[in-house]
């Protein structure tokens, strides 16, 4: 593994999205930004949107921001590592790059925009008043966490979407479905029992609640669900690294 | 030095790439199997060139995706104590919307150097590929030649073990590709092992230690690079030959002792070889720039519509001097009957500079567009040696021949 490769690539990939535009690699930050506009001021200030059992006005508007935004870093880096192979066809065909901790750079990449969107949403969790609680150092946890999970499951798919094309867009559907089925615009609560008996085996229910228990309902995190969604991402990882190892010739052919 | 020992690849050719899963979950065959490679070894030690030819879809490709650590081979094995980097038709891995610099530090990465390393060899790589203001261009509005000069560059400047190159150096212009070959000697002279895979066969020859002649994915033959060349004209002759004669390619010692290889579909024989001088006398050895007559009697045994006779001089390393035949040079021939002897004789100066010169003779059949034939029939290597001695007279010159010049100063 080539870690210089990796930061290169993640760098690379930041500032080549955007490039020949003037704004360039902010393009990647307005967005997120935007999207924070939105969720406070719009939904928040004109729509008038409350959130149950809070007497903010900008509850909701955080409640969804915090979701929003974690869920964002989570299903790009599951779509993006998932169709990593053929998006970079044009590299991996050409020179040699060990395939496994290839697609890192994506975890990576998507981690620093997710840095800058956290900044701007404490600022603005400061500036509003709502306060920012020590809390708040569980971030990092319940960040690392998601990365590992949406990089073992993206890798794990990346390896078939090179036999089976069409998952390309099985994925994206998914995900949408996904994105939901897990009370991020909606709030757990408002779900039928029979839906909440299920939600615990939603992975990604595990760390949009931990992130809604720390910024709005001043919780701790569940930690035990964590640390089994930890588990379940090496178990993945592992089942991915097998697939890989026996198919990776193939994958070289086939890319 | 890099050893490569029994390399073997199939590409497994299924009705779409999800039949590979299918084979897998239900343990059935869904596929039909390529050969590429077959048991392939070699060896390159340091600072020797090794030379791959052979013709479209013989592996040439596979050989250098695998080497380069692109594909996977199912079995064998590769040692080498260094990367391997290389200049290849397959491409670099470029990203168009990055600038020159860019690049380099991109590509670099890939290769394998690190950021310090870029940083301090930057300038060279910029001075080689010479691409002026253009290094802080996008390289999408370069030509082919300046992204090959570029490629190139960062190829070679990755401090590689083993280089590999293709007809990929053929897209620069004359002045750039002396300017690559000159490094790649250098780099050699440094150590560096070579794979050269060409279409070029003068190249082949100068170039390279040995040469392996691949064949459907197997190697047919692995030794000097002048046999191989035969080898390999040979199976061209095999290929073009549109008769159903069987083809048979081989050695036979001639009387001087020398080595002959012939290639030859059996329908024509060669009868005779001799070089005179004016006089008529069989020499083996003439002054530069005498008149010298090459006489050769061949026998068909077949009927020939419109035969053509060629002649081939090539110098000690092999390398083409001369070579035309009748057809080339607009003489119009008389059929040939079976059974019938013909006797071509050459007449001509040499005014080449002293050496050995080995001949090689051919005969075809209906030529067509610019020297191509329907038949090719006889095609035998070497037939005699002619060593030309410098002229007592001669003004003194080095390279290939006398040019004979005047010259005025005022």
């Amino acid at each position: 593994m080539n870690i210089g490769l990796i930061l290169e690539l993640a760098k690379r990939d930041i500032t080549e999205k955007y490039s020949g535009s003037t704004l360039g690699a902010l393009w990647n930050f307005i967005y997120p930004l935007v999207d924070i506009f939105i969720f406070t001021v719009i939904f928040a200030n004109l729509m008038g949107s409350r959130l149950p059992g809070s007497s903010s006005v900008y509850a909701y508007g955080f409640y969804l921001t915090s979701g929003v935004v974690a869920w964002n870093a989570f299903s790009n880096t599951v779509l993006r590592t998932a169709t990593v192979f053929l998006d970079k066809k044009h590299i991996i065909t050409k020179v040699k790059v060990d395939l496994s901790s290839f697609p890192l750079y994506i975890a990576i990449s998507e981690s620093i925009t997710f840095v800058v969107t956290m900044g701007v949403f404490l600022f603005l969790l400061l500036i509003s008043g709502y306060g920012v609680k020590p809390l708040v150092l569980f971030v990092p946890l319940i960040y690392l966490v998601q990365q590992l999970f949406a990089y073992s499951l993206g890798f794990l798919i990346a390896i078939f979407v090179v036999f089976v094309r069409d998952l390309r867009e099985i994925i994206r559907i998914a995900l949408q479905f996904w994105f939901w089925f897990t009370p991020i615009v909606y709030v757990y609560d408002i779900l039928p029992e029979y839906v909440k008996k299920i939600m615990i085996y939603n992975p990604a229910f595990t760390f949009i609640h931990a992130y809604h228990s720390v910024f709005i309902y001043d919780q701790s995190p569940d930690l035990k669900a964590i640390l089994f969604l930890c588990l379940l991402s090496f178990a993945i990882l592992l089942c991915a690294g097998i697939t890989f190892k026996k198919l990776e010739r193939d994958v070289r052919d086939f890319i | 030095m890099m050893r490569v020992t029994g390399i073997s690849k199939r590409f497994k050719s299924y009705q779409s790439p999800a039949d590979r899963l299918k084979e897998i979950c239900f343990r059935k065959k869904y596929h039909r199997d390529i050969v590429a490679l077959e048991d392939i070894s070699f060896e390159v030690q340091e600072g020797e060139t090794l030379g791959i030819v052979g013709q479209n879809g013989a592996g040439k490709s596979t050989i250098l995706k695998i080497l380069s650590g692109i594909l996977l081979p199912d079995a064998g094995s590769i040692e080498i104590d260094g990367k391997i980097t290389g200049l290849l038709e397959l491409g670099t891995g470029f990203n168009p919307e990055l600038t020159g610099i860019e690049n380099i530090y991109m590509n670099g990465t890939f290769l394998g150097m690190t950021r310090a390393e870029i940083d301090e060899k930057k300038t060279d790589i910029m001075d080689f590929a010479e691409l002026g203001e253009f290094i802080y261009e996008p390289i999408r509005t370069y030509s082919s030649g300046m992204l090959m000069r570029l490629a190139f560059s960062v190829a070679i400047h990755a401090e590689p073990k083993c280089f590999l190159v293709d007809e990929a150096l053929s897209v620069g212009d004359a002045y750039f590709q002396q300017k690559c070959m000159r490094k790649i000697l250098e780099f050699k002279n440094t150590g560096g092992s070579i794979i050269f895979v060409s279409h070029d066969m003068n190249a082949v020859k100068t170039l390279c230690d040995s040469a392996i002649l691949l064949d459907k994915g197997r190697v047919l033959d692995y030794g000097d690079p002048k046999t191989i060349i035969d080898f390999y004209y040979g199976m061209i002759l095999k290929k073009s030959h549109m008769g159903n004669a069987e083809v048979e390619v081989v050695k036979v010692s001639d009387r001087k002792g020398g080595e002959t290889s012939s290639t030859s579909t059996g329908e024509v024989k060669i009868l005779s070889f001799n070089i005179l001088n004016e006089r008529d006398e069989r020499i083996s050895y003439i002054e530069s720039e005498q008149t010298v007559k090459f006489v050769y009697e061949i026998k068909s045994l077949k009927d020939l519509s419109e035969p053509h006779y060629g002649l081939h001089v090539r110098d000690n390393l092999g390398v083409s001097v001369f070579e035309t035949n009748t057809y080339c040079m607009g003489i119009k021939t008389p059929p040939l009957k079976k059974e019938q002897v013909a006797k071509i004789t050459y007449k001509m100066k040499i005014p080449l500079s002293a050496g050995n010169y080995s001949l090689s003779v051919g005969v075809a059949n209906k030529g067509y567009d610019r020297g191509s034939f329907e038949e090719y029939l006889l095609m035998a290597h070497d037939v005699d040696i002619l060593k030309i001695i410098s002229r007592d007279d001669s003004i003194i010159y080095s390279g290939v021949f006398n040019m004979n010049p005047k010259v005025s100063v005022q």
